[in-house]
């Protein structure tokens, strides 16, 4: 709760810097100062959370939110992800464009939308998380408003996003109609013997809505246009930390409220699994620009993270913090690399192990994490994700295919190492890569590493 | 005390009513006699307001303008607004041929119906109301904003430059302006607690919230008259008809009794927008009170309810009716600023104050 | 069949009907006036139960706010029926499609479904306006300030969107 408050004010503080002052670089700076500050209250009240369990929740509430101790953890993790994100890319934020303070105040905004979704026990409180986190990503992905390519994705994500977000609602409606209540613990009430088909078919809209949002296939048509021409910082947010939160609020409305409904809607995500797995592998596989070719590969590591949903057990719930930090620091790191390049295509990556061996060390790292090379992130996040299909045990068909999917993606992300160190060329760089970038990425190295060696470091539930 | 003077319209009303439910016994078909008959009434109400509202504009814009006005027809000229109707009347309707021809004729009547709504809920005299509904306010500032889809499609439809910028404008105004009226009500339903236009008008029984309300309200009043003017687009915000730039603006097409209705709407919204500040903060048929004066508030009571009504509503009619000939038209980055810079914070910030005032009681 | 039953169905037939017009009729404008009437059909339905308050906040928020703005875009972008996009055969028949597919399902879904739980109710005073507002500020009071954030949020965007962008010397 002091986190959701802290992010509102820090929004509203940013806003008004914008108005006070026209220095860039300062407001970057309290930008940082306001994140740092953000993520020490959120681990203020994990301490709080640890040293008072059994403490009924605030009544004003009013069952709104259940801000358990995994809700609390992960909006920790979350905020930590989102200050290292400030801390790579908040110069690169400032060189978007014109309204800098305004694009900070809407992350600290999408952060109060990730807390929601993160603890919500109340259809209302999911709808307006999802809404809360949408809009400024709208906003965000329109920014550059000289670019012809960032104004086409804002309005697709826009068009799309809202009818998305329509049927979701229409779901959040049926459900209404068949429980008579929007709590999502009474919708255990449902059980299987007698059940309604009303909240069938609203189950199926809410896969379809929350699909949308975390990008699953077949509904992820809008993912590769809008990542490939939001500008890159907006990007490198939108893909991580974001999609991170709504996979947390589809794990909770799953597991918590239609757990004992699994033989109604496994096979449901299981296809839709499968799905995202293979087009968003496969595709990526075809493309000639780096940037587009990690649109598509969010959309396959979303693949990745909907085992968690459909296995319906405590293993998923570990498996969806370790895959959302591991895959946002890597993904955040990737990014902040490929922003300094001035081509983005795999071609401009030739030779850059010549020119700047760190910053291609790091690249490796990053790679190796997302396609799950042992010892790092990526591989401990795929393993828990995995092992929790397989203890529940009904779709080992489907963990054969991710394991050779992943295979796949091997190639596509060792296809930008073999061009930074085996091929001959001039990369070049948009500007200097400074010291603190190079401290900054090594940072998120270690953590990636770090992951990858003692992931219970991130299950202290 | 005054019960054989009685003969008030609230008193008339029921006797009518409780003669009809010993006529007829079915009660849906009584429902039914009796809105016709308040249609009928409103309707017999609203042609000679018109009227009287026409006659009005030209002798109060002569006065202004040290002028005699029309003095031919009739004694004092009275016969000549009649005279204009009978023309309009008799006019040829055009509809243009590029025309969205539903839309075209739609759109006056759409205007008249929303003005005409509006006047459901207005307390005309004591007990004397159409539609006493608990949201009474709220109901009228929705209603009267109807209005502009009825602008916006007249201007459309017309396929013509003038009038489609003229629909523009008043679109823009409409809308912008509508805040400021919302937020100089909200001030009276702070401070009475109701959306109720029975209560609001009994919460003044002891004084009218212009004198109760100390500054603030005083405040809201003015907010309240500049910003409806504009939501009525009188002048000086009749940028959507301004003659000079868009011949005339969102009924340049217009002719004939279609144009008359534009016009009739003009006045029935005047009408309005005056009852509604006289009801909000001028008491509406509450007679003038002075404290303990006893002697002084009975003759007050003497006096109709429903003069009191009109009194208090002509009057305002006529403050509008002045503007129209002391300010200079504004242009539309003036309009918009005036608005969204100045009106809107004023009223923002007063309501905070009207707030304060209704929380420490600081009011008679 | 008494006033009651008459206007619901005379509303009902309306609300249908219109947001029927809304899809099918091939000017924008004419969609974007079948949307109010729409509205409106709903706002009657509202004042059927009682829930006064509502309808007119739905009267002034869509039909008087909203709609208006959209009118706006559309005549200023001057969207004709001519304007709109003719869609391939192939796909329009994908929808069809797919469209009737949903349809059914939805039908199935509702043919034998019970209205568990929600007991039907015609005129409460749950509607007005003085419950309303115990039960916003009391039960709903923290989605309620919550959604100020997304209303901020969408105002800040309104003007990151809207604000002219020229191009700006960095002071540093």
């Amino acid at each position: 709760m002091k986190a959701i408050i802290a992010a509102t004010i820090i929004g509203v503080i940013m806003m008004f810097a914008s108005i006070l002052s026209n220095n860039k670089s300062g407001i970057v700076s309290l930008a940082t100062v306001l994140f740092f500050f953000l993520f020490g209250i959120n681990i203020w009240e994990v301490y709080e959370s640890i040293n008072a369990t059994g403490v009924a929740a605030p009544a004003y509430l009013n069952n709104m939110m259940s801000l358990d101790s995994f809700a609390i953890w992960f909006s920790m993790l979350m905020s930590g992800c989102a200050l290292l994100y400030i801390l790579l890319l908040g110069k690169e934020i400032a060189k978007v464009g014109k309204h800098v303070g305004e694009y900070f105040a809407l992350i600290a905004f999408i952060m109060v939308g990730i807390y929601l979704l993160a603890g919500y026990s109340n259809m209302l409180m999911l709808f307006i998380g999802i809404e809360i986190l949408s809009i400024p990503q709208y906003i965000l992905a329109g920014s550059d408003k000289r670019n012809l390519k960032s104004t086409e994705a804002s309005l697709k994500y826009f068009l799309m996003g809202s009818f998305s977000t329509g049927i979701l609602l229409m779901g959040i409606a049926m459900l209404y109609g068949a429980t008579g209540s929007f709590d999502i613990i009474n919708f255990r009430m449902l059980q299987t013997d007698a059940l309604n088909p009303l909240a069938l078919s609203g189950i199926l809209f809410l896969i379809i809505g929350l699909g949308f949002k975390v990008s699953a296939a077949p509904m992820h048509m809008w993912t590769p246009d809008v990542y490939d021409g939001s500008p890159t910082p907006f990007t490198a947010f939108m893909s991580t930390i974001v999609k991170a939160g709504v996979f947390v609020a589809f794990l909770r409305l799953f597991h918590a409220s239609f757990g004992n409904l699994t033989n109604h809607w496994m096979m449901i995500v299981a296809v839709i699994t499968a799905t995202t797995l293979f087009i968003g592998n496969i595709t990526a596989v075809f493309q000639q620009s780096v940037k587009r070719m990690l649109a598509y590969s969010s959309i396959a590591q979303a693949g990745f993270m909907l085992f968690a949903i459909l296995s319906v057990n405590a293993t998923a719930w570990q498996g969806i913090v370790i895959y959302a930090v591991a895959y946002s620091v890597a993904t955040i790191g990737m990014f902040a690399v490929l922003i300094k390049l001035k081509d983005y295509t795999y071609d401009g990556f030739n030779g850059l192990a010549k020119k700047e061996p760190a910053l291609a060390f790091f690249t490796t790292i990053f790679l190796m994490s997302l396609a799950g090379i042992p010892l790092t992130g990526g591989f401990m996040a795929k393993y828990f994700v995995l092992l929790a299909a397989v203890q529940q045990g009904q779709v080992m068909w489907l963990v054969i295919f991710a394991l050779i999917m992943a295979a796949v993606s091997v190639y596509y992300y060792f296809k930008v190492i073999i061009a930074m160190y085996f091929k001959t060329g001039e990369a070049e760089l948009n500007h200097e890569v400074t010291g603190y970038d190079k401290l900054m990425l090594g940072i998120t190295c270690l953590l990636v590493i770090l992951i990858g060696l003692m992931p219970q470091l991130l299950l202290n539930l | 005390m005054n019960q054989l003077l009685e003969i008030s319209f609230s008193s008339l009303a029921s006797s009518i009513h409780s003669w009809l439910s010993s006529a007829i016994a079915n009660a849906t078909i009584l429902n039914v006699v009796e809105m016709a008959i308040a249609g009928v009434c409103l309707l017999v109400f609203l042609v000679p307001l018109c009227f009287v509202l026409g006659y009005m504009e030209r002798k109060v814009a002569a006065f202004m303008q040290l002028r005699l006005g029309p003095n031919r027809v009739g004694p004092k000229g009275t016969l000549q607004i009649v005279a204009d109707t009978v023309k309009l009347i008799f006019k040829e309707g055009l509809t243009p041929n590029a025309s969205d021809k539903f839309l075209f004729n739609l759109a006056p009547i759409i205007v008249v119906v929303v003005s005409m709504l509006v006047m459901a809920p207005i307390a005309f005299a004591k007990n004397f109301q159409l539609w006493d509904l608990n949201i009474g306010v709220l109901y009228v500032t929705s209603i009267s904003s109807i209005a502009v889809i009825g602008i916006l499609m007249a201007g459309w439809s017309s396929y013509n430059k003038y009038s489609l910028l003229g629909a523009m404008r008043s679109g823009a105004q409409i809308v912008s302006y509508e805040l400021s009226v919302g937020l100089s009500i909200i001030s009276i339903v702070i401070m009475t607690g109701s959306l109720k236009i029975s209560d609001i008008v009994m919460s003044q029984a002891d004084g009218w919230w212009i004198f109760k309300g100390h500054l603030p309200i005083f405040i809201s009043f003015v907010i309240f008259v500049i910003a409806s003017t504009a939501e009525i687009n009188r002048a000086p915000f009749d940028l959507s008809e301004a003659e000079q730039e868009l011949t005339g603006g969102f009924h340049t097409e217009y002719s004939g009794m279609k144009f008359a209705m534009f016009l009739l709407a003009e006045y029935i919204n005047l009408f309005v927008v005056s009852a509604m500040a006289a009801t909000l903060f001028l008491g509406g048929w509450m007679p003038f009170h002075i404290g303990h004066w006893e002697a002084f508030n009975h003759i007050m009571d003497f006096i109709p309810s429903s003069l009191w009504f009109l009194g208090k509503t002509f009057a305002i009619i006529f403050i509008i009716m002045q503007f129209r000939w002391t300010f200079p038209r504004l242009r539309v980055d003036q309009l918009l600023n005036l608005e969204w810079k100045y009106l809107l914070p004023i009223s923002m910030v007063n309501i905070i104050l009207v707030t304060i005032m209704a929380i420490m009681g600081w009011y008679l | 069949m008494d006033l009651f039953e008459a206007i619901f169905w005379f509303l009902t037939a309306m609300a249908i009907g219109s947001a029927l017009g809304v899809i099918l009729s091939r000017n924008p404008i004419n969609s974007v006036l079948f949307l109010i009437a729409t509205f409106f059909a709903i706002s009657g339905h509202y004042i059927l139960m009682n829930a006064q308050f509502l309808a007119i906040v739905n009267i002034i928020v869509y039909a008087g706010a909203i709609m208006v703005l959209f009118l706006f875009v559309i005549m200023l972008m001057n969207l004709n029926a001519d304007v709109e996009p003719q869609k391939s055969r192939l796909v329009q028949f994908a929808g069809i499609i797919s469209g009737g597919i949903l349809f059914l399902l939805i039908l199935a879904a509702l043919r034998d479904m019970k209205a568990a739980g929600v007991i039907e109710k015609t005129a409460t005073d749950i509607g007005l306006m003085k419950n309303l507002g115990k039960t916003l500020f009391q039960n709903y009071v923290f989605p309620f300030e919550i959604s100020s954030v997304l209303f901020l949020s969408a105002m800040i965007g309104a003007m990151v969107i809207g604000k002219k962008e020229t191009l700006v010397i960095d002071k540093n």
